[in-house]
């Protein structure tokens, strides 16, 4: 395979939701690609559509209810789209890995950890069960959990949620996934745990090489892990940038938004002892069931102009990796 | 080897589970341990019919509609068959209708009932056609299905097994279709597992707490279906004793002879609770979200 041909090439999907309400666009054109090893941050509100992206290139999305109508992805020179079901099935878990959000509930109640484990490895590498139960200890080994050769006759409710998180990881990297797409991994989790998580699958990403997909809502996680990130807002990618350029330099109004509704610790200027309030975005993400004229981020943006809510702006390249879709990029208060 | 104190300080404690003597188990679940006795009796006497009781069928007029005695302990019947040796092997036909039609019942309605929860076609058309079997009062089907063939045990428990299974099929597909938006279930179809393995390994183990519940349940509903069919004249060929026969044979010398009826009657009526307490035992234990359900 070419040496500089990304892993992961997505160009202008878009996944829609056929719903009484109408026609939603949860994704609607967004195109990405994500090299060897390296690790992307997708950033957005809930309902931006971070999530359906991931399981469109996994092809998760439910038949009946949603469908991938345009675009392609294209996996080591493999297009994903217009595989069998039967192949994707051979390449999830295997070549392309995925974490859930809710660690407490991902794991099969009735099955033991090991078995859990276990299973991928049979299912994809045609080891025996003998062989793939030594795999388990060994990846749960791997992801630090103590005494796992006691640990994986354990059932999902023997284990915290932290431990659980831990067994998810084993499982998704049981196969060596090119791969590894974590939804929100550390949502769920109290925030020493979510530290020590972060910092066991950053250390694994180096330590296999796998590349990483970090879909989540909060950007200290995009800060530690990523190393390049990607805004997404009602289906459409707005921003993205290498990581030190987009928190030096957000450009979009939205980014900026996000960035001004985190809490920080350093901002006591006047050494008054107070910190100023967090500012919010006004308003909602706009219903995706109805097409949206202009820029969708215009009616909840400071900056908006008539020509913001008439066209919509596309993508352009800016200094330093960075691409921006905004007629007003990088005016107004940082 | 790892110390023995968690890497990550979060780890919850070795779950062993505690000492439990048979003692504590009992005073714990009460209605498991009474409904089991019951029951273990029951199946005792059953098994040992042949040794504790005499021929059921003999006919003697001799000692036509004695009263219970010391000889014939639950009296005799109007052909002068002892009532005891009777009832006693009564009780094999019910627990084997009992047993077989729970089991059968079970299997089959789990069967259909995994694959409407997990195949939208399957389940508009197999589910229509439980629709069409529920619509029939299950007796009355029963006997339909009996009149078309002839008399015998297994017609008996076939004719039951069918208007018991849309209970189980019903049951069944709920909880798989309440499975099936678990994450586990998802993140199984993200590990690439394939459907008959997601099917049999992932959703059937966690839909069985709820299944043995309630095929307890029909255990109870096909013996007394079994007796109403009996003392209708449709069921166990009457050369068989049932309780149900027994019954109806009693009913004309009822003022005579109350203890023909009486002792197969009482002897139903623990039948059917014991296997409800256990039921209910065993619905407290394995499910407690169900319990609060139903």
């Amino acid at each position: 395979m070419a040496g500089d041909a990304p892993l992961l090439e997505v160009r202008d999907l878009a996944c829609h939701f056929f719903t009484l309400d109408g026609v939603v666009r949860a994704v609607d054109g967004v195109s990405l690609s994500l090299a060897r090893g390296e690790t992307l941050g997708i950033v957005g509100e809930s309902g931006c559509g971070k999530s359906v992206t991931a399981l469109s290139i996994l092809r998760l999305i439910q038949k009946g209810a949603g469908r991938i109508v345009g675009g392609s992805v294209r996996f080591e020179g493999r297009e994903l789209t217009t595989l069998s079901d039967e192949e994707i099935k051979e390449l999830r878990g295997h070549r392309i890995s995925m974490i859930f959000q809710e660690p407490m509930t991902s794991l099969n109640p009735v099955l033991t950890v090991g078995v859990q484990i276990a299973e991928n490895v049979v299912r994809h590498t045609g080891a025996g069960w003998r062989e793939a139960m030594d795999r388990a200890v060994e990846m749960l080994r791997l992801v630090r959990v103590p005494d796992p050769e006691r640990r994986v006759h354990d059932y999902p409710h023997q284990l915290s949620g932290g431990m659980r998180q831990r067994v998810m990881i084993a499982i998704a990297l049981s196969c060596d996934p090119q791969l590894l797409i974590a939804d929100e991994p550390t949502t769920a989790l109290d925030v020493t745990i979510q530290a020590q998580i972060l910092e066991l699958m950053v250390e694994l990403k180096e330590k296999t090489g796998t590349a990483i997909m970090m879909i989540t809502h909060d950007l200290g996680v995009v800060a530690e892990t990523c190393q390049r990130v990607m805004v997404m807002y009602a289906g459409r990618k707005v921003e993205e940038a290498p990581v030190g350029e987009l928190f030096a330099n957000p450009l979009h109004p939205y980014t900026r938004g996000l960035m001004r509704a985190r809490p920080r610790l350093d901002e006591d200027a006047e050494g008054s002892g107070r910190r100023p309030r967090l500012q919010e975005i006004p308003g909602i993400v706009p219903a995706l069931n109805r097409p949206i004229a202009g820029c969708a981020f215009a009616p909840r943006c400071a900056l908006a102009t008539d020509r913001c809510r008439a066209e919509r702006p596309e993508l352009e390249e800016r200094p330093g990796g960075h691409l921006v879709a905004c007629f007003e990029a990088g005016k107004g208060v940082p | 080897m790892p110390s023995s104190i968690p890497a990550s300080g979060t780890e919850a404690p070795a779950a062993e589970a505690p000492p439990q003597g048979p003692w504590t188990f009992a005073r714990r679940n009460p209605t498991i341990v009474i409904g089991g006795l019951l029951m273990l009796v029951l199946v005792g006497i059953a098994l040992a019919a042949p040794w504790i009781a005499g021929d059921p069928l003999k006919l003697a007029p001799v000692n036509r509609l004695r009263p219970p005695s010391e000889r014939f302990w639950f009296g005799t019947d109007q052909f002068g068959r002892d009532v005891y040796a009777r009832t006693v092997h009564g009780a094999r036909v019910s627990l084997v209708v009992g047993f077989s039609v729970a089991i059968a019942a079970s299997l089959i309605g789990l069967a259909i009932g995994l694959l409407c929860g997990f195949y939208r076609t399957v389940d508009a058309i197999a589910m229509r056609i439980m629709d069409g079997i529920m619509a029939i009062p299950s007796i009355l089907l029963a006997i339909a299905l009996i009149t078309l063939t002839r008399p015998g045990l297994w017609v008996v428990i076939a004719a039951i097994v069918i208007p018991e299974i849309p209970r189980i099929v019903r049951l069944t597909r709920s909880v798989v279709l309440s499975l099936r938006a678990q994450p586990f279930i998802e993140a199984a179809i993200a590990g690439g597992t394939r459907t008959p393995r997601l099917l049999l390994r992932h959703i059937l183990p966690n839909t069985l707490a709820p299944l043995i519940v309630q095929s307890t349940y029909i255990a109870a509903s096909a013996i007394l279906t079994e007796a109403g069919l009996s003392f209708l004249g449709v069921g166990v060929p009457p050369e068989i004793p049932s309780w149900g026969n027994i019954i109806a044979q009693g009913r004309s010398f009822f003022l005579i002879a109350p203890w023909s009826i009486l002792i197969p009657g009482v002897f139903l009526a623990v039948m059917v609770l014991g296997v409800n307490m256990l039921g209910d035992g065993l619905r407290d234990r394995l499910d407690p979200r169900l319990a609060r359900r139903m």
